[in-house]
Parts: structure tokens; C-alpha cells; sequence
């Protein structure tokens, strides 16, 4: 996983790539806007962190020109911005994430974690959590190093939620990947899907949890939680 | 209720125009009697015209023609005949002897005062008749009457129905006039303290309430700019203190483990949360809502209750979410998601155990987060919103800030927050909005 981060403040840059080392990501720093146009040039990015003021011009200015070359880099922006336009103006411009500083290292790379397990990114082939491996390409799921027989349903329910680990997937989201346009889907088609997919997982002795959020959807947690 | 203060503009207008009629009618009595006091003579004439119209009608003399005029000595009436052979000395009039009687008045003075007589001409059923009058009399008092009569002919007759008029027409024309300024002062009244974007709308005339709505909304436009200072400058406090806490904390972590760092840790937390919460208050205390956009609160609801769910499972407690009928709103999406984690936060922190946490939204512009910890106590109830008060300072890990916030953010929206206790125990925190203004 190679990572660019772009930050002006040296000391914090220091800090947040020493962090993320002893999470598994490779990070590379830059301290301008055209030091990471320089470096995505040379370099094949996983994902970008992004600070927004930074000295030779706006982050912003940064995610919009990479989204008008239509570039598809997840961005997630790291920024001390916390007023209450500016998230919105930020996901707007087309970055995937934001996050307002300070922040911890593990909720960090949670977040990177989670973009890079979109379809399409780096982690998009393989998905993993705790004992849980999804093999999107070949549809098939694995506990603890077993195969374990699901439904073509059961599968992509998973795939959805390991894909957002950690949070909380929508209903509306979750039954949109499970069903076609013209498909009829019952009130309970979804809840009674999910009630197998469990089944299947704990009897396969999964350390994975899936947990119902009352009048909002599902999420599935790994057997640590970053906020633990 | 606002405490009208003091009468309107328009009271006052017609206040003083009554008060200036009725100061004109005076003058005007005041020179009708100057005037006649100077002139005897046509007073004399006056005096004796009027009684002789008191016999006109009725062949014999009139009883009050008999009484004569107040405080009159020596008064005298009776009919006199042109071919009369014994002619009555003051009878005639000595300038032209011979002639036919005609109307004439002589005063002459008296030891004591005056001697009035003349003769007036009285038409009675068709026969034209000749009444002599003479009396001796002091001062004004016989006049009296005929003052009165003068007054009441040619002041009051035609000044009170002019005056009536006048006033009528002042009233209809103030009114009018003040009209602009009537709904200037409607929409000043009107003004949110809270919504920086209102202006009044600008009148062409009369140029002064143009004047002064324009300068109103320069005011409002400076304190506007005021605000955008305010929060340029909160954008900057935020990244110089953000910052500097972020280098802070991911220091912090590279210690080896002890308590100390524990301590450390948990005190930059703390100090993290403060500065956030000062932050998000300075900026909803800056919110200007935008009249027109109009928000989902159960989507809003939802999106929150997803992002708090994973750290409220953690604590070992359960977070749910209704959405009761519809549920939109004018607002502000993210001061609305605010006021949610905020109240989220609250109920995280004030309710004990593992008891869950239920958040609705609607029926309407309405959401409300209700907790099961042991409710708010009377005496707490007055300070729950105040800024930076805590129930136990030293258990408390927050700022205090939280429900201030949540509150101004509400007042920012036209709305307000309310609590109480739940059937069944538990605070319950209900925030209501405007509904859009399209519905």
C-alpha cells in the first residue's frame, strides 16, 4: 500500500508517517501542491492524504483539477477546517474522506483502510477481516482458512460490508447491490438474508460481528474495534 | 409580549393637529371680540338689530323683546307710525326732517355710561312696521348677546366643519404618508436577531424612510461583514490550535507506556474537545441559515446515528434510529447533524451503563434524542444550557458545551430545544424547526 501525503507542517508529517509505517502503509510526504502534481506524475498512488491550506495553493484547488483528469485516486483530506461548510465543500470538490484534525493514528488508518477496500481500489480484489477472506474475483468466502459455502446474495451482502468494515452500510446501499432494478424486493428480503449470512459465518466460527443499527442498516465489526 | 413604549408617530401627528384647530378657533374668537370692542358703534347697531328680531312673527311684543338686553337700564320698546302727529323728538332723524322713518342708531354718553336708541324696521305679515328701541346702559355686558351671536355666525359656523375637514383630511394624508414607514417598522420588528442574511426592502418615498431603511441595512450589512471577520477568524484559530494538538497527541503516542502518558493523553483529549467545542460554538454563533434550503432530518438522522453507532457499540450499548412521517425541514444539513451528535454525545456521557439510546426524527420539523440514565433534576434543569456548566466538574471529561451549542444552533434555525423526562425515566431532548417554507 503505497500512500502520498501532502502536509506543510513537518513535524506532524513526521509523525503521521511514522504511525501509519506501524500500520502497514508505505507513505510518501510532500509539502506543496506541486510537489505531490510531481510526485503523482512519477509514482502510482493507493491514496492520498490531503492537507488543505498549503503553501503554494488550496488542497482543493488540488482534488478538483485530479477529478476534471478524471483521476480516480480515493482522497482523503486531513485537514483542521472544521466549520460547518467546509466538509461538505470538501467531499463537493470530490475527495472521498474527511477527516479534521487532531486525530488518532488507528481511527487514520481505519479510514484509509475502509478507502481502499472500495470496489475499484487496491483492496479491491481481496478482502479481509479478522478470520473473514472474500475473494471478490472468484466469489467465494473463507473462515479461518476454510472455504465456506454462501449464496451468490450472501456473497455480495458480505462483500458490502467487509468493503465498509467498521461502519455502518445503509439499507437502502445494501439492498441496492443486492438486487436488480426489476427485481421484487420484500421489506424482509434483506433482513432475512442477513439472519443466514450470520448463521453461516458463526457456525464457520467467524470472530467477526454483525451488528444491527436499529431504523438505519448494518455494520460489520472486527474482532478489535479501533475505538476499543 | 413587546412593551409598547410611548404613543405612535401617528397619535402624535393628530394630537397636535386638534391642538392647533382648536388654538386657531380661540385666536379667532379672541380677534372677532378685540375687534367689536373697538367699534361701539357697530356693536350698537348689532345690539339693537338683533332684538328687533325678536319681534319679527308676532304682532304684539314678545315677552323677551320686553326683558331688552342683560344689565339694560331704562329699556324701552314699542311700535312707532310714520304719519304720527305728534312726532317723538328722537323719533326723527334731524338731518332729514320730513322724511320717511328709516333705520338709524344713535349712542350717545351719559353720566354713567351710554344711552342707545334707534329704530329698526319689522316686516309682520307682509306690513312693514317701525319698532323704536332705547335703553341707557354700562360697559360691555349688553353686548353680551350680540358678541355671543357674532361669534357663533362668523367664527364657529364656519370654522368647525372646515377644521372637521381639516382634520379628516390630515388624518387620511398622515396615514398615508406613514405607510412606508409603517412597514419598515413591521419588518425591523420582524428582524431574526439570528439571521444575518434579512434586509428590509427598500422603499422609493418619502426619501426619509428610504434614508432610513438604507441605513438600517448598512448596519446589518456592517454587522454582517462583522461576522464573516468572526469567522475568518475562527478558521484560523481552528488551524493554529488544531495543529499544534495533533503534533501534541502523535507525540504523545511514541512515549513508552505509564501512567504519566495515560495522564498526558487523556489531558489532550480533553483540551482537544475543549478547543473543538469553542470552535463549533464561536461557528453557531456565527450560522446564518439559509431561508430556502430545505433538509431531510431523518437522512441527516441516519447519516449520524451510522457514523456514532460503531463508537456507541463499543461503549456495550445499543443506538437506534426512527423516522416518524415527514420529516423535512429548513435548515442547515450539518448544524442539524451537529445538534444530533451533540445531543448523541450528551446522552452518551450523562446516561450510565448500557442503556440504549433512541434517536427520532419527526413527526415534522422535529428530532429528538432520548436517553434511559436517570433524567435531569430540577435544580439542574435552569443550567443544563448554560455555557461551560458542569453538574459534577470533576467527573466530567467534557466542557460543558455541548447542549449551549446545540441550543444556539436551534435559535439559529428559528427553532428551540426542550427537555424533560421521559415516561418511563430517561431525558428526553426534543429540538423543533421551521418546516420549508413550500410545504
Amino acid at each position: 500500500m503505497r500512500l502520498l501525503l501532502i502536509e506543510d507542517n513537518a513535524r506532524l508529517a513526521s509523525l503521521i508517517r511514522e504511525g501509519l509505517d506501524r500500520q502497514g502503509f508505505a507513505v510518501d510526504w510532500c509539502e506543496t501542491v506541486d510537489g505531490a502534481e510531481h510526485a503523482l506524475k512519477i509514482n502510482a498512488y493507493d491514496l492520498m492524504l490531503l492537507d488543505l491550506g498549503l503553501p503554494d495553493g488550496e488542497g482543493l484547488d488540488l482534488v478538483r483539477t485530479l477529478r476534471r483528469r478524471r483521476d480516480t485516486i480515493p482522497i482523503l483530506i486531513l485537514t483542521a477546517r472544521g466549520g460547518l461548510d467546509d466538509r461538505v465543500l470538501g467531499l463537493d470538490a470530490g475527495a472521498d474522506d474527511y477527516l479534521v484534525k487532531p486525530f488518532q493514528i488507528p481511527e487514520l488508518a481505519a479510514r484509509c483502510r475502509a478507502l481502499l477496500r472500495r470496489p475499484g481500489a487496491s483492496l479491491g480484489t481481496e478482502l479481509t477481516v479478522g478470520n473473514v477472506i472474500l475473494h471478490s474475483a472468484e466469489r467465494s468466502v473463507a473462515v479461518a482458512g476454510r472455504s465456506v459455502e454462501a449464496t451468490p446474495r450472501e456473497v455480495d451482502l458480505l462483500e458490502c460490508l467487509l468493503r465498509r468494515a467498521g461502519h455502518v452500510v445503509a439499507k437502502p446501499a445494501l439492498e441496492g447491490a443486492l438486487y436488480s432494478m426489476d427485481a421484487e424486493v420484500t421489506p424482509n428480503a434483506l433482513e432475512a438474508c442477513m439472519s443466514r449470512l450470520r448463521k453461516r459465518l458463526s457456525t464457520a466460527g467467524a470472530d467477526v460481528q454483525i451488528r444491527t443499527v436499529h431504523g438505519v442498516g448494518y455494520a460489520l465489526f472486527a474482532p478489535v474495534s479501533v475505538y476499543g | 409580549m413587546k412593551a409598547l413604549a410611548g404613543p405612535t408617530l401617528f397619535r402624535q401627528i393628530a394630537t397636535r393637529l386638534a391642538a392647533f384647530t382648536l388654538l386657531f378657533a380661540l385666536l379667532d374668537v379672541g380677534i372677532v371680540i378685540f375687534t367689536y370692542n373697538r367699534q361701539p358703534e357697530s356693536l350698537a347697531q348689532e345690539l339693537l338689530t338683533l332684538e328687533a328680531s325678536k319681534a319679527a312673527g308676532s304682532t304684539a311684543l314678545a315677552p323677551d323683546l320686553l326683558a331688552g338686553p342683560p344689565g339694560a337700564e331704562h329699556w324701552a320698546a314699542r311700535y312707532v307710525e310714520p304719519d304720527a302727529n305728534s312726532p317723538i323728538a328722537p323719533l326723527f332723524r334731524t338731518d332729514s326732517p320730513g322724511a320717511l322713518l328709516m333705520d338709524w342708531t344713535r349712542r350717545e354718553r351719559i353720566a354713567g355710561g351710554y344711552r342707545i336708541s334707534g329704530v329698526r324696521s319689522v316686516v309682520q305679515d307682509g306690513q312693514q312696521r317701525w319698532l323704536f328701541m332705547q335703553f341707557e346702559g354700562d360697559g360691555v355686558r349688553p353686548y353680551v348677546p350680540v358678541i355671543v351671536n357674532e361669534i357663533v355666525q362668523h367664527v364657529l359656523l364656519p370654522l368647525i366643519p372646515l377644521s372637521l375637514l381639516l382634520l379628516l383630511f390630515n388624518i387620511v394624508a398622515v396615514r398615508r404618508v406613514l405607510q412606508p414607514l409603517r412597514r419598515a417598522e413591521a419588518e425591523v420588528d420582524a428582524l431574526d436577531p439570528y439571521d444575518v442574511l434579512l434586509r428590509l426592502s427598500e422603499v422609493p418615498e418619502p426619501r426619509e424612510v428610504n434614508t432610513l431603511v438604507r441605513a438600517v441595512n448598512r448596519a446589518l450589512t456592517r454587522l454582517d461583514e462583522t461576522m464573516a471577520i468572526l469567522r475568518g477568524f475562527t478558521a484560523n484559530a481552528a488551524h493554529e490550535l488544531r495543529t499544534p494538538l495533533s503534533i501534541l497527541q502523535l507525540s504523545l503516542d511514541k512515549l513508552p507506556p505509564s501512567p504519566l502518558r495515560d495522564e498526558l493523553q487523556a489531558d489532550t483529549q480533553h483540551m482537544t474537545r475543549l478547543v473543538s467545542q469553542m470552535l463549533d460554538l464561536a461557528q453557531a454563533d456565527a450560522l446564518a441559515v439559509e431561508p430556502d434550503t430545505t433538509v431531510d432530518l431523518a437522512d441527516i438522522g441516519r447519516e449520524i446515528v451510522a457514523t456514532l453507532a460503531p463508537k456507541v457499540f463499543d461503549a456495550h450499548r445499543d443506538l437506534r434510529f426512527e423516522a416518524i412521517g415527514d420529516t423535512s425541514a429548513r435548515g442547515h444539513a450539518e448544524a442539524i447533524y451537529r445538534i444530533y451528535r451533540n445531543l448523541i454525545d450528551n446522552a452518551l456521557a450523562h446516561a450510565p451503563g448500557e442503556t440504549p439510546i433512541e434517536v427520532t426524527a419527526g413527526p415534522g420539523p422535529q428530532i429528538s434524542v432520548r436517553d434511559h440514565g436517570p433524567g435531569i433534576s430540577d435544580e439542574d434543569l435552569p443550567h443544563i444550557f448554560e455555557r461551560f456548566w458542569r453538574k459534577d466538574r470533576r467527573k466530567s471529561d467534557g466542557a460543558g458545551l455541548g447542549l449551549g451549542i446545540v441550543e444556539r444552533l436551534a435559535q439559529a434555525h428559528g427553532g428551540a430545544i426542550t427537555v424533560e423526562n421521559a415516561t418511563g425515566g430517561g431525558a428526553l431532548f426534543r429540538v423543533t424547526f421551521a418546516a420549508p417554507e413550500h410545504a
